[in-house]
């Protein structure tokens, strides 16, 4: 065979070329080369490598800047798109803020919209048809069985639901004892699943 | 019990085999694996048509080498073509496939037009303003 690349690498927008590999992955599984299951396995090895620094890095500025916080909550698509972070055209990111009353979780009861250019990949449990209906049906005992975060009776637990127009996701609690921590420091504790609301970020 | 998550120990040892795979490659740049969600996707899309048979890894090997190369010839002008280490993964398994006869650049082409003019989940546009469930405290 020839090892000549049939199409030197040219400037696409990164819209495209996803667009190209999810081609690619079609046609690979009609014709029965793989399957997706094949891909999720090796995929599942690297989910939390892809992408949920950039939202670590926003939930760190929202806790040192109570001016961006409240920025954030009112409008997260413009408000992270100061920062360079923005998604494809059309979809509007709405932040929900954990406190000490109300914690939130996010699901994609559909399928799996997913705030990807804050969050990266989402989790293979998170596409999921397990979670996607019992963290409506059952949100309270999913998160302490599933995901070994028990919350306070005193907590309300609130279930959004994405979808490719609206996607959100969590604003986590900033942990007790961070009060020295530089901005940068934070974003470094932040996990991709308290951004999810299936975790918190616990404490250094 | 983690219903959803897999075993870490499981994990492990399933990322040793891929790096074990992967090591004898051009090295990815940064200590970052992965910038954008269809990076990993076609880096393990390679992985799994390899055990899949599709082809010797050092046949993917040798057109990662080669698109890499190709760059460097055309004067590697990160101006014209921004180094993207995972755009030359793509190019490399795409011509593979091309070579043992799988795939046609453009059946490709054409799938990813598709691809690009559907709205990615039909009949899922209505932004939903208000949360979908409360388990109010007790």
């Amino acid at each position: 065979m020839s090892t000549t690349p049939i199409r030197p690498p040219s400037v696409r927008t990164q819209e495209e070329i996803a667009a190209r590999v999810k081609a690619l992955e079609a046609i690979m599984i009609e014709k029965g080369i793989m399957t997706t299951e094949a891909i999720d396995r090796i995929t599942e090895i690297y989910e939390k490598e892809v992408g949920p620094q950039l939202g670590a890095a926003v939930v760190a500025k929202a806790w040192t800047d109570p001016d961006f916080k409240e920025r954030l909550l009112r409008n997260g698509t413009d408000t992270c798109r100061e920062l360079g972070i923005g998604g494809l055209q059309g979809e509007d990111m709405v932040v929900v803020e954990n406190t000490d009353t109300v914690h939130n979780v996010i699901v994609c009861t559909l399928c799996s919209c997913y705030p990807w250019p804050v969050l990266g990949l989402p989790p293979n449990w998170y596409k999921g048809p397990e979670y996607r209906a019992r963290i409506v049906r059952e949100p309270r005992k999913v998160l302490r069985d599933d995901f070994g975060l028990d919350l306070p009776d005193s907590v309300e637990v609130r279930v959004w639901d994405s979808s490719s127009e609206m996607r959100y996701w969590v604003l986590p609690l900033r942990p007790d004892g961070t009060d020295d921590m530089s901005e940068r420091a934070l974003a470094g504790i932040v996990t991709r699943d308290s951004m999810i609301g299936t975790g918190v970020v616990p404490a250094p | 019990m983690t219903g959803f998550r897999p075993d870490a120990t499981e994990l492990g040892d399933a990322r040793r085999r891929v790096e074990a795979l992967v090591c004898d490659l051009p090295q990815r740049p940064g200590e970052k694996s992965f910038d954008e969600p269809w990076e990993l996707r076609a880096f393990a899309m390679a992985v799994a048509a390899y055990h899949n048979g599709q082809y010797e890894w050092s046949e993917f090997q040798l057109s990662l080498i080669e698109s890499i190369r190709q760059w460097e010839a055309d004067g590697g002008d990160a101006d014209a073509t921004p180094w993207s280490y995972y755009e030359h993964w793509l190019t490399a398994l795409e011509t593979v496939l091309a070579g043992n006869g799988v795939l046609s650049d453009a059946t490709l082409d054409d799938r990813t037009r598709d691809v690009l003019a559907t709205p990615r989940a039909k009949n899922h546009h209505e932004p939903h303003y208000e949360p979908v469930a409360v388990d109010p405290a007790r």
